[in-house]
């Protein structure tokens, strides 16, 4: 879960580190009225993705004038997607020198990684291809609770060496990295980075930015932590991207699901596609059923097919889960088609077919949209599955006509996608609502 | 034909235990099987324990915290720690973790430091602190670590799966015998393996592993640990990688193939999710993110890197067979004889939800307790010998026997200080119910005592005391003076108040209540102590209500019995008629009035086993009179008057018995009683050491799992 700047100074606070004065957080324009500002302020758009400051959410106002202009306009902005909600407004501080610190999780090998440079405030990313000398980095491999005196000298001498003007700051580099490093291990954090932290005119370090990315799997324990900076410690922020409608209520029943599709409430599906819904199981096959569809799609149907979401339905759903998950698709505007493959393992395909059953039947008899449904069942509690599959038809035909389940795995859940597919235009022509080339 | 499988030291699992504890690859090549231990018994962990049973995986014992000590699936022994289960299985060479991620990381430590080699750690979310721990751990054992979020190993051609994956996958087959070869497939997700081995049985190749690496962001065995290692395998003729975006195995593996291409000896084939995945949205697994500007972690970064290092990237089911296929331009078994045996797994029978019980096995005309036959047992066995065997399963030893006696003995000398509150007048089973829940005597001990044949030793020690406070005997009790007093006789003086009895006597009557120990969990007395022992209500709760349950019409019919026989060798004394026409006549009479003959028929037994031995202790004491004779008799008179077989049953004998030895009718009953508090105890801790609490109880589901049939030595 990332955290938003201010909730990330929050915890600096926590741990020692200077942080640049608050002047508060703003929703509207309006706000700024009842604030007392000392300029120069920094103002910064509060969003959950990297690349603020190019894309202009970061801007220095130095009177009041120029702080309505610069909010004014930062409210109207969109960054890679995401609205400007709330604004933060600090003051600013004298810069002398500006330093990178971060620890990070190394992706190969998953240790810790202590790294600094010389060279902060600008994107670090690019320091590191042209100037790899400029970084310094240290992995440490037993994930160890503190940072040693030892460690943090190493990389405070390195920072002077680059830059000797930073020599009389060094033990107080020294403890900012000891403390950025404890900040990392208690908040149970996957990234903390500063960047830029300040060395100002009169030597005082101020982490002026912060990025604080939590670890989800560690937040039930982190509720102490969490309260502290004002956040809910029992939902889970939705922050990779604006939440869509069916995001939203895929996230309150309790199920990952994703829109493919940008716009998907005011979707227009254009004739001759086949916009195909995925109920898959589990979340590696959730990214590779979207390909399969693109695949078969690209190789026998010109590619006029179009999945439209990504959806995990692993990890033994229950009953009600596994309805809403069916319901969500079917009550999508752009769905023709849903697919689903339950491979038990963990889950069983018993509880996946009475959930579907379910669905078809609740939503036959309150006259919602009923979507042909294709798909296979094999593993776990299969033949429990197909006895419940062969009864529920046989009481309730009418509901259960369009669901083509295939029990067992005679055929490759690719082909079962092919013929569902084949069968989705087919009944799209009959109803005349689009055209197969 | 049965097919054989591929023996346990010539498979893939094997090699890896050779490679990380050859130590413990000798001892298995000694033992000729791979033991593997489960972590975590709730209700996934139990339950998938069962479906790696039935596909061949010798799960030798499980691990859970608070149930060391009980019984899973009703045989595997569970311990209070992964140390404690390896001094008794120092062979374990495979654990599976089946803990929630709150516990993963202490489990998954405990597991590593115990020394086991392979570790396959289904837990999903662990927090990623713990894993780091976990690794750390990992690698200073050299343990070869699957997951987290893994959905575990399997071997088809040894028969070993170790995790939850379904059983869909196909050794290689040469004629009808299992063989060694085939790919090794290792993915990143479980639905993907799944589909992914799937994919390639279709085509007739087979798979002599299916490895989960685990599906979190960090896990323990990455692709660069494995493949390699796989590749030198000489049963493996091609590898299989399903990767997916996010995270930098893939690109870690190709670098290092780049790198060192004589550690890659043999075809690659990558099948890379993620093609059409969109940008910055995050797609479930936590590997699964993909920023925008990342240098790994995409699509294409894993293919280029992939393709570089000379493997085919595939993204389709059938681009993968394609590819595979070229590589091996062969196949591995019969792909019409896989489809018919995959479709006997489509279309089988749901399956019966049955459950185990190890102590009696009732069948028409047996009663096998413990493997043995109980007639046996009544010849040969006292009461708490007896006893201890149906709660451990085994006889005791002398000096188990003696501390037993001690214990009973001193049960029944402990006075039992609310015996006024209990009015004699009750009927038994009602008085001893209630003496049950007022002895607070009992309820300490049972609080106290671990041990369970001391706790039934000692409930039959009170139990007597309760009857012969009821039956008038308690001064018998009180004032037997002798220190070393045997049990056996304390029964008699409190059941019958004889002073200086007949040893066959005292011998006789404790056979008769070694006959009523134990009827399995058919009768409502033992089904009614099962009820309440899956609520977990206390012992003697449990124990009163079963007893309670003991009735007129369950257990009861004794007393009757005992005075009708007693009325026939009346009649025929008085009348100077033959037993028979005695026993003709007064049948007639009953079955006029519209009374039903006690001490006839049974539920199950058409002969019941307990029949005979007793007849002959009977007549090897001397006490096999008229109501004996009348008791062998009283059946074909029955059928005479009805033209039915009703079988004397144990009731009607014991009746017999009780009645020619001038006892008390009331003792009939009294002796049923008794004797079933011992079969009662074992249902009681059976069910709690061995079931979930409040499981849904099918009596007629339960299944006789225990020894085979044995003799007594």
């Amino acid at each position: 879960m990332k955290l938003y700047e201010y909730e990330a100074k929050q915890i600096f606070e926590k741990f020692g580190l200077a942080v640049p004065k608050k002047i508060g957080i703003i929703e509207s324009i309006s706000d700024l009225e009842g604030l007392s500002l000392n300029f120069p302020i920094m103002i910064k758009a509060m969003v959950l993705i990297g690349g603020r400051g190019k894309a202009g959410g970061i801007k220095k106002a130095d009177n009041i004038e120029e702080a309505r202009d610069i909010c004014n306009k930062m409210f109207d902005l969109v960054i890679h997607g995401f609205v400007i909600r709330r604004l933060l407004l600090e003051e600013a501080v004298s810069v002398s020198h500006e330093i990178y610190l971060s620890i990070i999780t190394d992706p190969a090998t998953f240790d810790l990684v202590v790294v600094a440079s010389a060279s902060g405030g600008i994107d670090i990313e690019e320091v590191a291809k042209n100037q790899p000398e400029e970084i310094w980095k240290r992995t440490l491999s037993n994930n160890p609770k503190t940072l040693s005196e030892e460690v943090s000298q190493e990389a405070a001498d390195f920072l002077v060496g680059r830059n000797p003007e930073l020599a009389s700051v060094k033990e107080s580099l020294s403890t900012v990295i000891i403390s950025l490093f404890s900040a990392f291990q208690q908040s149970e954090a996957k990234i903390c980075e500063i960047n830029p932290l300040i060395v100002t005119n009169d030597n005082q370090l101020i982490a002026a930015d912060a990025k604080f990315v939590l670890d989800d799997n560690s937040l039930y324990r982190q509720a102490p932590l969490l309260k502290s900076i004002g956040i809910d410690p029992k939902s889970k922020r939705h922050d990779v991207s604006e939440q869509t409608k069916y995001e939203a209520q895929a996230y309150i029943v309790g199920f990952p699901f994703l829109d493919l599709l940008a716009n998907p409430v005011n979707f227009q599906k254009e004739e001759d596609k086949l916009y195909v819904g995925l109920v898959p199981g589990g979340a590696g096959y959730g990214i590779f059923s979207i390909d399969e569809v693109v695949n078969i799609g690209n190789r026998y149907f010109d590619g006029n097919v179009v999945p439209i979401n990504f959806m995990d339905s692993g990890g033994g759903p229950s009953l009600s889960k596994v309805a809403d998950m069916f319901h969500l698709l079917m009550d999508h505007p752009a769905t023709d088609l849903v697919i689903t493959s339950r491979f038990g393992g963990i889950s069983s395909c018993d509880i996946f077919i009475q959930g579907l059953i379910m669905a078809l039947r609740d939503r036959y008899i309150s006259k919602r949209r009923m979507i042909p449904v294709f798909g296979r069942m094999v593993g776990t509690d299969l033949a429990a599955a197909r006895a419940f599959l062969d009864k529920a038809k046989k009481e309730s035909p009418e509901p259960l006509k369009d669901l083509h389940i295939i029990v067992g795995n005679q055929k490759i859940m690719a082909d079962v996608i092919k013929d569902g597919i084949e069968y989705g235009f087919k009944i799209k022509k009959q109803k005349g609502i689009g055209v197969i080339k | 034909m049965t097919i054989e499988k591929l023996p346990a030291e010539q498979g893939l699992l094997y090699y890896f235990i050779k490679q990380v504890r050859p130590e413990l690859a000798e001892k298995i090549t000694e033992t000729k099987t791979i033991e593997t231990m489960i972590v975590g018994l709730g209700r996934q962990g139990t339950r998938h324990a069962q479906l790696m049973m039935e596909y061949g995986t010798n799960v030798t014992c499980g691990v859970a915290k608070g149930k060391g000590g009980t019984l899973v699936h009703e045989r595997i022994p569970v311990y209070e720690s992964a140390q404690d289960a390896m001094e008794k299985h120092p062979n374990i060479a495979v654990a599976s973790i089946w803990r929630h991620y709150s516990t993963a990381k202490d489990a998954t430590i405990e597991v590593i430091r115990a020394g086991i080699p392979i570790v396959v750690l289904i837990s999903e979310f662990i927090p990623l602190k713990d894993v780091r721990d976990i690794l750390v751990e990992a690698r200073k054992h050299k343990t070869i670590l699957f997951g987290g979020n893994t959905p575990g190993i399997i071997f088809p051609p040894e028969g070993i799966k170790v995790g939850m994956l379904p059983d869909i996958f196909q050794a290689e087959l040469v004629g009808d015998i299992i063989g060694p070869k085939g790919v090794t497939i290792l993915s990143r997700s479980g639905a993907i393996l799944y589909h992914l081995s799937d994919a390639l049985a279709s085509a007739g190749i087979a798979q002599n592993g299916v490895l989960g690496v685990g599906g979190d962001g960090a896990i323990g065995s990455r692709f660069v640990d494995l493949v390699s290692r796989i590749m030198f395998y000489e049963n493996t003729d091609l590898v299989v990688i399903a990767g997916e975006i996010g995270g930098m195995q893939e690109e870690l593996l190709a670098q290092d193939m780049l790198a060192h291409p004589e550690k890659y000896p043999k075809p690659l084939v990558a099948l890379i999710s993620g093609a059409n995945a969109p940008e910055g949205k995050t797609m479930g697994h936590a590997g699964a993110v993909i920023s925008p500007g990342q240098k790994f972690g995409t699509y294409e970064s894993k293919r280029e890197v992939l393709e570089q290092a000379g493997v085919t990237v595939v993204n389709h089911q059938h681009d993968l067979i394609e590819a595979v296929k070229t590589k091996l331009d062969r196949s591995y078994f019969d792909v019409e004889r896989y489809y018919n045996k995959m479709q006997k797994k489509w279309d089988e029978k749901p399956p019966e939800k049955i459950w185990g019980t190890l102590i009696t096995n009732v069948m028409p005309n047996n009663l096998i307790i413990r493997g043995y036959p109980l007639q046996d047992i009544i010849a040969n066995k006292g009461l708490l010998e007896t006893s201890y065997l149906l709660q451990v399963g085994e006889f005791p030893d002398e000096s188990t026997l003696v501390e037993l006696e001690k214990i009973a003995v001193d049960a029944a000398r402990q006075p039992f200080v609310n015996h006024n509150a209990v009015p004699t007048s009750l009927d038994i089973s009602k008085m001893l119910g209630t003496c049950l829940l007022l002895d607070t005597r009992l309820s300490n001990y049972v609080n106290l005592t671990s041990d369970v044949a001391e706790v039934a030793a000692f409930s039959l020690g009170r139990m007597l005391r309760y009857l012969a406070i009821l039956l008038g005997n308690i001064d018998m009790i009180e004032n037997a003076g002798e220190e070393d007093i045997s049990f056996s006789k304390m029964i008699y003086f409190g059941l019958v108040g004889e002073e200086q009895p007949d040893p066959l006597k005292v011998k006789l009557l404790e056979s008769m209540l070694t006959a009523c120990v134990d009827h399995g969990i058919t009768p409502p007395s033992a089904q009614a102590t099962l009820v309440l022992a899956s609520t977990r209500a206390s012992f003697e709760v449990a124990m009163s209500a079963g007893l309670q349950a003991i009735t007129d019409v369950h257990g009861g019919a004794g007393q009757r019995a005992a005075g009708f026989f007693l009325s026939i060798a009346k009649k025929a004394r008085e009348e100077n008629i033959k037993l028979d026409e005695a026993t003709f006549e007064l049948i007639r009479d009953t079955i006029k009035a519209g009374k039903r003959v006690e001490g006839l028929g049974h539920r199950i037994h058409t002969q019941d086993p307990r029949r005979d031995v007793l007849w002959q202790l009977a007549e090897e004491a001397g006490y096999a009179k008229e109501c004996v004779a009348i008791s062998k008799i009283v059946s074909d008179v029955f059928y005479r008057i009805r033209g039915m077989n009703l079988p004397i049953n144990v009731d009607g004998v014991i009746a017999a018995i009780v009645a020619d030895m001038k006892l008390d009718p009331k003792l009939a009953k009294a002796i049923f009683v008794f004797g079933r508090t011992a079969g009662l105890a074992a249902h009681y801790y059976e069910e709690i050491s061995t079931q979930p609490q409040m499981r849904r109880l099918a009596f007629d589901k339960a299944v006789y799992k225990g020894s085979s049939i044995r003799e007594i030595k």
